[in-house]
């Protein structure tokens, strides 16, 4: 859905050269820059590392507690993508193509730790949890405040196949396209349908008081 | 396509139909040329939606990872080496494996070539790198507090531009240089607030309660243990409680915490709220508690009351730039006490 890479906080520690990355590349398309990478161009690759390595960090957290797998998980991702530099087919959506690989990979990596808890094709309750943020302009009245609490329970009511479908459209801004293939849906209208019928599950807790 | 959405046009949407559609949620989180220029269309032609859309653009922005965390710098740094060097097979930590390369497939001239490409890209890395990667103390927080003893107000400029009028008797502590992403001052007592519109929050911290805005004036008081008073003159802030409910306040709001954490808004009158920092010494129906508290932390003085005082009496009075004796002067000509000076120790006494 969007392209432009998120703001960093951490911007100013960041090399100078990083920055220069971020304006030759952020006004080109995901598949000139994915080109550009896979012609071994190492702007193009610091560029992909720097745009996304906080957002698959978050992402991948969500499936599991064990940090420094979650990290480990995404070093091994880039290495493998570095290595098939020349080889790597077209890819249209970046954040969407890198999602499903680290998800790939991370699953792959949960499952040969034979210590952690046995991972089930079914996610477990506690991953992709939803906080609801305050947002300044959703709480005006006291009557508000407890609404956001209503909001928060029906949101822990949901499934977690829901809430990920929800937090991919919302807090990560992907499309219907993008979050089937990340969920493995065969067809797009199944992510609709997904985040349809939890809203809809949500109506008495969202519908504005005043409307 | 779907049933769900294709057949319906924007002006029949409901609440879900907006949360649901594509092309509004890119609008609110990425708001670009295209879509802005459209739905600020949609909004001016259909005025009618417009508190549903921004109810519904509220939403999508509340959404939130529970579990957010955050890669760090050192994370950043580390996992990009391991990722360089495991392209050209120095020895690498962790359970990174190697490029399988044998040793004599480096003879060809294009394996040399590739590795000098690599070296000379891992060089550039280190260069840019260089100045991180050095032993780089981490950068220490130095704190300025700076307090007003009883009679005593004064006017504070932060890094940032923003100006802080600090009362009598109130103390603030604040770091030298602000952090990146926040502007972090703690208070005790009263203040008031004029802070320059940037993207860092700035935030106050009172007790245990948070005010947070990003340009704004507003007043925050909390003297001992008595109720904290947050007033808004302009812009918006929000009150983190300590309940972890969360507040916002309008302009001519007030909000009333109590130590118990109960909560009120209210509306106030800002030359009492307020005065104080252009000078005026307000009292609206103050009982004679709240005038001693007054005058004692506006003058820097000890007062002391003598004899049998009337609970329900009230003074309403407004005073600026004036002498502590002119403003005993009028407390008492309508009181009928009579009041002594003595340097800092002033004696009030009710004869009847």
């Amino acid at each position: 859905m969007n392209n432009n890479p998120k703001q960093q906080p951490n911007s100013t520690f960041i090399p100078i050269k990083h920055l220069e990355t971020i304006k030759v590349f952020e006004k080109k398309s995901d598949c000139d820059i994915w080109n550009a990478f896979n012609k071994g161009d190492e702007m193009a690759f610091n560029y992909l590392y720097r745009t996304y390595v906080q957002d698959l960090y978050k992402f991948g957290s969500q499936y599991s507690s064990d940090l420094s797998l979650v990290k480990d998980s995404i070093q091994n991702l880039f290495i493998y993508l570095r290595k098939k530099r020349g080889t790597l087919s077209e890819v249209t959506n970046i954040k969407g193509y890198l999602f499903r690989s680290i998800q790939r990979e991370i699953i792959k990596n949960i499952k040969a730790n034979a210590s952690l808890e046995l991972f089930e094709e079914n996610f477990l309750e506690s991953h992709f949890q939803i906080e609801v943020s305050p947002e300044v302009s959703f709480i005006k009245k006291e009557s508000d405040v407890q609404r956001k609490i209503q909001l928060q329970r029906g949101l822990n009511q949901l499934t977690t196949k829901q809430r990920k479908a929800i937090l991919l459209f919302y807090e990560e801004e992907l499309s219907y396209k993008e979050i089937a293939e990340i969920m493995n849906f065969s067809e797009v209208k199944t992510a609709r349908k997904l985040i349809y019928r939890a809203l809809a599950g949500l109506k008495e807790f969202i519908k504005p008081t005043s409307y | 396509m779907s049933k769900y959405r294709d057949h319906k046009k924007y002006e029949d949407y409901e609440f879900e139909d907006f949360l649901s559609d594509e092309f509004f949620v890119q609008w609110v989180k990425s708001p670009d040329e295209n879509n802005s220029h459209f739905w600020e269309k949609w909004l001016t032609s259909n005025p009618k939606k417009r508190d549903l859309v921004s109810e519904a653009a509220s939403f999508v922005r509340s959404i939130h990872y529970k579990e957010n965390f955050e890669f760090s710098d050192e994370d950043y740094i580390d996992v990009f080496e391991n990722i360089l060097k495991a392209e050209v097979g120095i020895d690498s930590c962790n359970s990174i494996k190697p490029n399988e390369m044998k040793w004599y497939s480096i003879f060809s001239i294009r394996g040399v070539a590739a590795s000098l490409l690599v070296l000379f890209c891992l060089w550039a890395q280190y260069e840019a790198f260089n100045f991180k990667t050095d032993p780089e103390p981490i950068p220490e927080i130095v704190l300025v507090k700076r307090s007003n003893p009883a009679g005593q107000k004064s006017i504070i400029n932060l890094p940032d531009g923003s100006t802080i009028h600090l009362n009598a008797n109130s103390e603030i502590e604040f770091p030298r240089e602000f952090s990146n992403d926040i502007r972090l001052v703690s208070l005790t007592g009263e203040a008031f607030f004029e802070i320059e519109k940037e993207n860092r929050p700035f935030i106050v911290q009172s007790g245990e309660t948070k005010i947070q805005v990003l340009g704004t004036s507003f007043n925050v008081k909390k003297m001992g243990n008595e109720s904290l008073y947050v007033a808004l003159i302009t812009g918006k802030v929000s009150v983190d409680t300590q309940d972890g409910s969360q507040m916002t306040l309008e302009p001519n709001e007030m909000l009333v915490i109590e130590e118990g954490g109960r909560f009120q808004k209210t509306g106030f009158d800002p030359k009492e709220v307020i005065g104080w920092k252009d000078n005026y010494l307000v009292f609206k129906t103050s009982s004679l508690p709240e005038i001693r508290l007054k005058l004692e932390q506006w003058y820097g003085v000890k007062i002391e009351l003598k004899g049998d005082f009337d609970e329900k009496w009230t003074y309403s009075g407004i005073y600026k730039d004036e002498m502590l004796e002119n403003v005993l002067r009028g407390i008492c000509m309508t009181s009928g006490m009579n009041y002594k000076i003595n340097k800092k120790q002033i004696t009030l006494t009710n004869p009847k």
